[in-house]
């Protein structure tokens, strides 16, 4: 909010620090001060009120107070000698009534006869125009002034354009045409001042073009009301139309500004356009509001702001702020009242606060906290997550993070069931329409766009995916790695199943076999590169090349394959523990082995029948060479076998023996045959 | 006899002195050590001499023997060592040829930052939680004193799910309470994650960020503690001494609020550009716990108190590592993550 530097300075008699250093004090002890900027011959200095001390600090005399506490200057408040009618009552001449008294909390009004309009002194126009204020005419300019210095918004009408007065929400189709001549259609959520017939104003938002002041206007109404903050945010987002005193009313305003404000606006007016004030003022005000009495306790003042402060200086802090002291109980307990006007203020809590920004935060020595030295528990779900990541940038991978939304254009390319997707009411672009339920759409995307620089692609993400159940939304972590190559010599399915393996050898999970999976027409598998990872019967996790077809839907140049696993899964089967098998002092042997079987054998298979014919001796099988090129139907495959025992050199006799076992089990199986 | 031993090692010693390469001590080994070498000859015919001189005769010949043997591999070391110079000296490598790099990952900025701010909490005493992502109401807000159709509701623009009531979380506070609800005081935690905001979208704000909140609740935890607890978090984050600063700021869930600043990076304070000439960077809100939060998470105000804050993650990794643009952070894209 805008602020003039000599409208602050008008409620002191001494001179305020200058600009600059009067900024630094009320970002130390009040608010952030945003700009200072010399005009004409005022300052202006624009100041960001925390919301909740827009009651009164969205005001130059609630600005004064902050500056008068935080420098210790002596706050003046400017009165006016009000020269009255005393032969004529405002309640003979104004009918006033409120219909919504929740809505219209006080509503309070002057009348002011013989006025002049003319201009405004230059003085007060260049208040005004310091704040961004256009200078209109003296009334209008000093009803705008008075809001500037108190906060409190006010209305003038022309007098002799209405009847009567009523406060009540407007009715469906009723219209009003605003000073700037904007026509709004009004309805029952907008509270408006109307006379017997007619809108007269948006209540609290806008003056209307019936009851206007103009050159001519001779008698006027001044109106100072309090509206339910509530009512006037409704009413201000049904029209879309903000304005300064829509700004002031939807952040709550202190009912008992509104005679004080009228009384300076009449004060004003009378200065600035002659006239005489009808006596008394009408006031309808049923539930008066009394200050709040709040119970301080001493010691907890000093452990909450963990400061050593005096009873004396808290004292003086609270009085300067105007707040006062009612009772005081030995040192111990104050009783303290607060202005009504400080709305923000209502628990011991917020005394603390006043206390501590006008002690100084800066003030405030760094303690390191004294509590028992308990080290905080491992988090064993992020412990597993950077152990996971870990590994994957061990083995060239990069991580992405990508947004959890998904687009309805990729729901349909990935035929995801909408039923159970979650879907974001007011998505901030289309893009983002719902959560994602699963990891991969997003990480292709990745790949697409990756592809333009790079021939080969390996990412990952670690994240969090979402479904709809019954009344909520369930959350579960995933991690998808995503493999992308234009040319590649392995199969992307063996790659990934080589990195699935070291994974999971890393998470020290064992006994994982891949079962076939024979995917839907739909699906976005290859057909015939796809499985399932499994322990035992439970599915931990999904491997597959992605299908020529849906990589030519995604626009991806490349050939892609997913490695998907359940994180929940693995981090709850995970073993951080490593068993260390002595290394044998006994010489390995190693013999090579070369199977002609059909193409469509698993080697697998194989693997099983050498280790069945080969036994405990056997301590590992390699396949080195894969070889399709032999025949239309069949494959060779060759193996390294390694033979070790624990407990003695093997001999030649003993090895040629397994290995002959081992050539007579394969052999048993029709069309396989050893090649010697 | 032992007057032609004497001269016979003279000559050898001499040719050994002349030899300039390998091969010609080679020669020279053979001629006289070798198995028809000169010594070696007189060793064999040690038996066709006199009983009397036999012995003197043998053991000078072995000494000379020995001696040659030792001056021969004295001087071939020497030789081979000339050569391997020689050798050295023409080989020749371009070291400013670009090297074929060995193919590792990457981490992603955000998840290399966060585990550095974990572990720097974590060594005060914080533990590291979670919490979800998709949230309600009454977490969200309500709990977190932000009461229903408040003015203070406006600033978390929410995204919200089209059924259920639920929205995504738009700070990481609930968490906050979800702790309190389930475990007793003291405590000390941080809880890092994704957040959410209907925003529009520009290189400093996104849809989707991460924030990093702070809770600390003990029978007497004070502003004070807080600000020793801030400064060393920034002060080892950033590797150099910090200056941090509070300013009055207003958070329904805290009362008193703080805003926190962080003396400019790049001037230490004297007011450059990037801190728009102030000498201040606004780093996180803060404040002592409401007790109204205290009193929907379970707990007696009267018995406990502390302090929260939260912070952007994105804003300090951006800081750190000088990302002009935080919509990167969710672009996948490799020419990004590949720096770090």
């Amino acid at each position: 909010m805008i602020f003039s530097y000599n409208l602050l300075q008008s409620f002191f008699k001494k001179k305020l620090p200058k600009p600059d250093k009067l900024a630094e004090l009320l970002i130390a002890h009040s608010f952030e001060v945003e700009k200072i900027a010399k005009t004409d011959n005022d300052w202006m200095m624009d100041i960001d009120v925390l919301s909740n001390r827009a009651a009164d600090c969205f005001s130059h005399l609630g600005m004064a107070r902050e500056c008068a506490a935080i420098t210790g200057l002596k706050l003046i408040i400017k009165k006016y000698d009000l020269i009255e009618d005393k032969k004529m009552k405002i309640n003979d001449l104004l009918s006033l009534e409120v219909k919504d008294k929740e809505a219209c909390p006080r509503y309070t009004a002057q009348i002011i006869n013989k006025i002049k309009v003319g201009s405004s002194p230059k003085w007060l126009q260049q208040i005004l125009e310091t704040c961004g204020l256009k200078p209109i005419n003296n009334i209008v300019d000093a009803a705008n002034y008075v809001m500037l210095e108190t906060g409190q918004p006010l209305h003038a009408f022309d007098f002799d354009k209405i009847q009567s007065i009523v406060v009540r929400r407007a009715a469906k189709g009723e219209k009003i045409v605003s000073l700037d001549n904007e026509k709004y259609d009004l309805n029952e959520n907008i509270l408006i001042i109307a006379d017997g017939k007619y809108p007269l104003a948006i209540a609290g938002i806008k003056g209307g073009k019936r009851a206007e002041i103009s050159e001519t206007t001779r008698n006027i109404i001044l109106e100072a009301a309090n509206f339910d903050y509530q009512a006037i945010r409704t009413a201000s987002r049904r029209l879309k139309l903000k304005t300064d005193a829509s700004l002031r009313f939807e952040h709550g305003l202190d009912p008992n500004l509104a005679g004080f404000a009228l009384q300076r606006l009449a004060g004003l007016i009378q200065e600035t356009a002659k006239g005489k004030a009808v006596k008394n003022t009408a006031d309808i005000y049923p539930q008066k509001i009394l200050p709040k009495k709040i119970k301080l306790d001493l010691n907890y003042v000093q452990k909450l702001l963990g400061i050593d402060i005096t009873v004396k200086e808290i004292i003086a802090i609270l009085k300067s702020l105007e707040f006062k002291i009612i009772t005081q109980n030995q040192n111990k307990e104050l009783m303290v009242e607060i202005p009504t006007f400080r709305l923000d203020i209502n628990i011991a809590e917020d005394l603390i606060e006043e206390v501590g920004r006008l002690y100084g935060y800066e003030n405030i020595k760094a303690v390191f906290p004294t509590t028992a030295l308990i080290p905080p528990h491992r988090n064993e779900e992020l412990f597993w997550e950077n152990n996971i990541k870990d590994i994957l940038k061990g083995i060239g991978f990069c991580e992405s993070y990508n947004y959890s939304f998904i687009s309805a254009e990729q729901v349909k390319a990935f035929s995801f069931e909408q039923a159970r997707l979650p879907e974001i009411k007011n998505p901030a672009s289309v893009e983002q329409k719902y959560l994602r339920p699963g990891l991969i759409p997003n990480l292709l995307k990745n790949v697409e766009k990756n592809l333009d620089y790079f021939d080969e692609i390996k990412i990952f993400e670690l994240g969090k995916i979402f479904s709809r159940t019954a009344g909520s939304v369930r959350e579960k972590k995933m991690l998808t790695t995503v493999i992308a190559q234009k040319r590649s010599k392995t199969e992307q399915f063996h790659q990934l199943k080589g990195i699935a393996d070291l994974l999971l050898n890393r998470l020290g999970i064992a006994d994982v076999w891949y079962n076939e999976y024979q995917p839907s027409s739909k699906d976005i598998w290859h057909s015939k590169k796809c499985a399932e990872i499994k322990i035992g019967d439970k599915k931990i996790g999904f491997l597959g090349e992605i299908s020529p077809q849906f990589l030519s839907v995604l626009k991806i140049k490349a050939k892609a394959a997913v490695v998907n696993f359940d994180f929940h899964l693995l981090k709850e089967i995970a073993l951080e523990e490593c068993d260390y098998r002595p290394i044998s002092r006994f010489p390995a042997t190693i013999r090579d082995i070369a199977v002609l079987v059909p193409k469509t054998i698993k080697i697998i298979d194989v693997l099983n029948k050498i280790n069945i014919g080969g036994g405990k001796l056997v301590r590992d099988v390699d396949v080195f060479d894969i070889y399709e090129g032999i025949s239309e139907t069949k494959k060779n495959l060759a193996f390294h076998i390694i033979y070790q025992a624990d407990d003695r050199t093997l001999t030649a006799k003993e090895v040629d023996k397994i290995q002959n076992n081992i050539i007579t089990t394969l052999e048993k199986t029709p069309e396989w045959e050893v090649r010697k | 006899m032992l007057k032609d031993l004497k001269e016979l090692k003279n000559k050898a010693q001499e040719e050994v002195k002349q030899a300039n390469t390998l091969r010609e001590l080679e020669r020279i080994s053979k001629e006289y050590l070798g198995k028809k070498g000169e010594l070696t000859q007189i060793l064999h015919s040690l038996k066709d001499l006199p009983k009397t001189s036999r012995a003197e005769v043998g053991k000078e010949t072995n000494e000379i023997r020995e001696f040659l043997k030792a001056e021969i591999d004295k001087k071939v070391s020497g030789l081979e060592e000339t050569d391997k110079k020689e050798e050295e000296k023409k080989e020749w490598i371009d070291i400013s040829t670009p090297a074929p790099k060995p193919n590792l990952g990457h981490l992603h900025p955000l998840t290399i930052l966060k585990r550095k701010i974990e572990e720097i909490f974590n060594n005060m005493g914080f533990a590291t939680i979670e919490g979800p992502e998709v949230e309600n109401e009454w977490y969200n807000f309500d709990a977190l004193n932000i009461p229903k159709n408040h003015p203070a509701r406006d600033a978390w623009d929410t995204l919200w799910l089209k059924d259920d009531d639920l929205l995504l979380r738009t700070h990481t506070s609930p968490v906050q309470i979800r702790y309190m609800e389930k475990h007793q005081p003291p405590l000390r935690i941080i809880v890092p994650g994704k957040t959410f905001r209907r925003d529009a979208t520009d290189a400093s704000h996104d849809v989707q960020f991460f924030q990093i909140e702070g809770l600390m609740i003990d029978k007497e935890v004070s502003a004070a503690n807080f600000k020793a607890v801030i400064q060393e978090f920034f002060r080892q984050f950033f590797a150099k001494p910090i200056k941090v600063r509070l300013r009055p700021g207003f958070f329904p869930f805290v009362e008193p609020g703080f805003e926190i600043d962080m003396s400019c990076l790049v001037c230490g304070g004297k007011g450059c550009s990037t801190c728009q000439k102030t000498g201040w960077i606004e780093m996180m809100g803060a404040g002592m716990v409401h007790p109204n939060v205290l009193k929907a998470a379970g707990l007696n105000p009267k018995h406990w108190q502390g302090f929260a804050f939260g912070m952007g993650m994105d804003r300090l990794v951006m800081m750190k590592y000088k990302i002009n643009d935080i919509r990167l952070f969710n672009s996948g894209d490799l020419r990004f993550l590949k720096q770090f």
